[in-house]
């Protein structure tokens, strides 16, 4: 606290700077348009909460909703489970390890929209001939039905992401002692208990970091989104930001979009904040 | 400790100069930009028209007839700027207002978009270009008596379909004209699927909701609305008078598909099905020709042929239209607005346009005039053909209420094929969604 001299702000005017011009600002404006008739071009009348209102009772905003939660609540899971076990399995004394990091790293580093072009030519069409060879009819029809669509969308987004998660972890675990490590196995511990009692808990802040980032990730969700079903079919895989981004484009209703994304950004901030709330507290009680 | 602030200082100032690089660059960029695209730049030009386009597909053609034109008028300086695609433009062109940087010549598509922007569209009928331009291309843009923009070019859609599978099934495409000789057609082309290694008989792309929502229902449509777009845009309501035949038409090209159909989508029933020989027909227009082209020059060429969609009552005719139009911005300078004019009017009445319009951009000319030109590819020479036989069926569906092809009608089709409503539930919906935006 002491240091925050003239050169502390300084430094930091860039930042602040950046910042305040292509985020505070434009969100305080956004704001403010929610609660008028904005088309775009001109704001005519102040409103209120109308659009407030409206959007509550429109089914299609609801259903994005709630199946962006359904998304988010399975990709958190998964993206953890995957990401930790990838991360054990890299930092096991074992000579492939780089390779391995750098190869399960790898799907992070393309980008989200060609991702979903890749995948969408793996479900629909590899997945086609392998059931065509091996008469397996699950592999049939793939994203074409709601089922399916949510499903691919998962795959996707677990393959995309895990490698990332993944690096977390690994920062975490090579972090823990060897000495508690080599404790409990004097202790006669085995590795269950050992992961169980030692690791786990010594890794606990990783998992703030990687629940924080794989739950606000998921709830934000677009390129993937759009490139791999685009919504279909008929917009019953739409996650929120896309059906914001149609309100406002499509349908040509800024105002009511920029209402919507306030809602949203409160549902994301609310979660994202309490779950890092919850987490903090453990960390301090390990 | 002195030496981690010494060297995070440094850092800070990388940062700090990246950012301010970052927006010199950026500035620079797009005014290099814009002068590169209008050519010599000649320090004595009067007028400047900026220019924003969407259609990406003919950048760089439409660059070089600028150039040609400022090579001859060298007072005028064209800057064009293009972004791409539907969406994108409409809220790129949307941002360029409000940041006040006005374009002096855009695009609009429907009425919808003319009424948005009424307020700066400046009156072009005392151009030659609106007088030339062909009956009924200009409804939609007329506000009393005011003519408000000028028509990019027509379009025009059918079923395509690939001559020599026909050929080799026995069928003649000429003596198709009701729905029972497609679906004879359609049923001999499945049982000789083997014979004919085709994989179906359609590809119908169920994904793409404007196939269906746009293209498929404007053709059972055009009728309740007297084929004009004006009518559609005014109707309060909408009610499917011909609302059985479109249900037999999506259900003939979904049965007779290559299936799943809710995940076949454009660039697939294009490219991968019908280029490749993979299926005898898809329903689409004359802007397909340039992607068929890539895949197969000599297929596209010469083994494309156009069926017109089986319409009660209107056997034999094909929906064209007018995708967009070219609009002047009347709140720029008087010598500027006449100059846009000026440019439009060389563009589309001129020998060196016409020829440009048509053999570069490839266009289906919507003026007068053109008799003597060269229409480049096949499908758009037969288009032209239907047109000018005035055997056509109306574009209604810009008329529709915004997004409601898409996410009212392609929507409830959707369902409608998964199997979750029946048709009379797709037309209930899509009527009340209309009725509502309409209130």
């Amino acid at each position: 606290m002491k240091n925050r001299s003239l050169s502390f702000w300084l430094f930091l005017t860039p930042v602040i700077l950046g910042l305040g011009i292509v985020v505070v600002i434009p969100f305080i404006y956004g704001f403010f348009y929610s609660f008028t008739d904005w088309n775009g071009i001109t704001a005519n009348n102040f409103i209120g909460f109308e659009n407030y209102i409206n959007l509550f009772q429109e089914d299609e905003f609801m259903n994005s909703i709630w199946f962006t939660i359904k998304f988010a609540v399975v990709t958190v899971l998964l993206l953890n489970v995957f990401g930790l076990g990838l991360a054990l399995l890299v930092t096991r004394n074992m000579k492939t390890n780089n390779l391995m990091r750098t190869i399960f790293f790898m799907p992070n580093l393309i980008g989200g929209l060609i991702l979903g072009f890749i995948w969408q030519f793996i479900f629909v069409s590899v997945f086609g001939d392998v059931a065509g060879i091996t008469g397996i009819e699950g592999l049939n029809g793939w994203l074409s039905t709601t089922n399916t669509g949510f499903w691919g969308l998962v795959i996707l987004t677990a393959w995309q992401m895990a490698g990332y998660i993944m690096i977390i972890y690994i920062a975490y675990l090579e972090n823990v002692p060897k000495e508690l490590i080599e404790a409990s196995k004097i202790d006669g511990a085995n590795a269950m208990q050992r992961f169980k009692n030692v690791i786990f808990p010594l890794v606990a802040p990783a998992f703030t970091v990687s629940m924080f980032l794989t739950l606000s990730m998921s709830f934000k969700i677009y390129d993937q989104n759009l490139s791999l079903t685009n919504g279909g079919p008929f917009n019953s895989t739409q996650m929120v930001a896309m059906e914001i981004v149609r309100t406002a484009f499509s349908d040509n209703q800024m105002a009511y979009a920029q209402s919507k994304a306030v809602i949203f950004f409160l549902i994301v901030a609310v979660i994202a904040l309490t779950q890092v709330y919850y987490n903090k507290k453990r960390e301090v009680d390990v | 400790m002195k030496k981690k602030k010494f060297y995070s200082g440094i850092a800070t100032a990388l940062l700090a100069s990246s950012v301010l690089a970052g927006c010199s660059f950026g500035s620079g960029e797009e005014s290099s930009g814009g002068d590169s695209n209008g050519g010599d730049e000649g320090s004595g030009d009067a007028v400047t028209v900026d220019v924003f386009q969407f259609k990406v597909e003919f950048k760089d053609q439409f660059e070089e007839l600028v150039t040609m034109y400022e090579d001859e008028n060298p007072d005028v300086n064209i800057n064009v700027k293009t972004v791409g695609g539907g969406n994108d433009y409409g809220a790129s062109l949307k941002t360029s207002f409000s940041s006040g940087e006005e374009p002096d010549i855009f695009n609009v598509g429907g009425p919808t978009d003319v009424d948005e922007y009424e307020q700066y569209l400046a009156d072009v009928s005392d151009t030659d270009a609106a007088n030339a331009a062909l009956d009924g291309t200009l409804t939609s843009v007329s506000r009393d008596d005011k003519v408000l923009g000028l028509p990019f070019n027509q379009e025009g859609y059918g079923l395509l379909y690939n001559k020599k599978i026909f050929e080799e099934a026995g069928i003649d495409a000429s003596s198709i004209e009701t729905m029972e000789d497609l679906k004879a057609a359609v049923e001999k082309l499945d049982s000789q699927k083997g014979e004919l290694g085709i994989e179906a008989p359609f590809a119908f792309p169920a994904k793409e909701k404007w196939v269906m929502g746009n293209h498929l229902a404007n053709a059972y449509l055009a009728d309740e609305f007297n084929h004009d777009v004006m009518e559609a845009y005014q109707a309060d309501t909408v009610e499917f008078a011909m609302g059985d035949q479109m249900k037999e038409f999506t259900d003939l090209q979904s049965e007779y598909s290559v299936q799943p159909v809710l995940s076949l989508d454009y660039s697939q029933q294009v490219e991968e099905h019908f280029s490749l020989g993979n299926v005898a027909m898809i329903q689409q227009g004359n802007w397909v020709y340039n992607t068929i082209a890539s895949m197969d020059q000599d297929f596209a060429q010469n083994n494309v042929g156009l069926l017109p969609i089986p319409v009660e009552g209107y056997e034999g005719s094909i929906p064209v239209g007018v995708p967009n139009y070219w609009v002047v911005n009347k709140e720029s300078e008087d010598e500027v607005v006449q100059a846009s004019k000026d440019f439009l009017d060389w563009m589309y009445t001129s020998e060196k346009g016409k020829k440009f319009v048509t053999e570069e951009f490839k266009f289906i000319p919507a003026y007068e005039g053109y008799e003597d030109q060269e229409i480049a590819d096949p499908i758009s020479k037969e288009i032209y053909e239907y047109a000018n036989e005035g055997n056509t069926l109306g574009w209604v569906f810009l008329g529709a209420p915004t997004a409601w092809t898409e996410d009212a009608l392609g929507v409830a089709m959707q369902e409608y094929l998964a199997g979750n409503i029946t048709w009379e539930e797709v037309e209930q919906q899509a009527t009340t969604a209309w009725e509502e935006a309409r209130q």
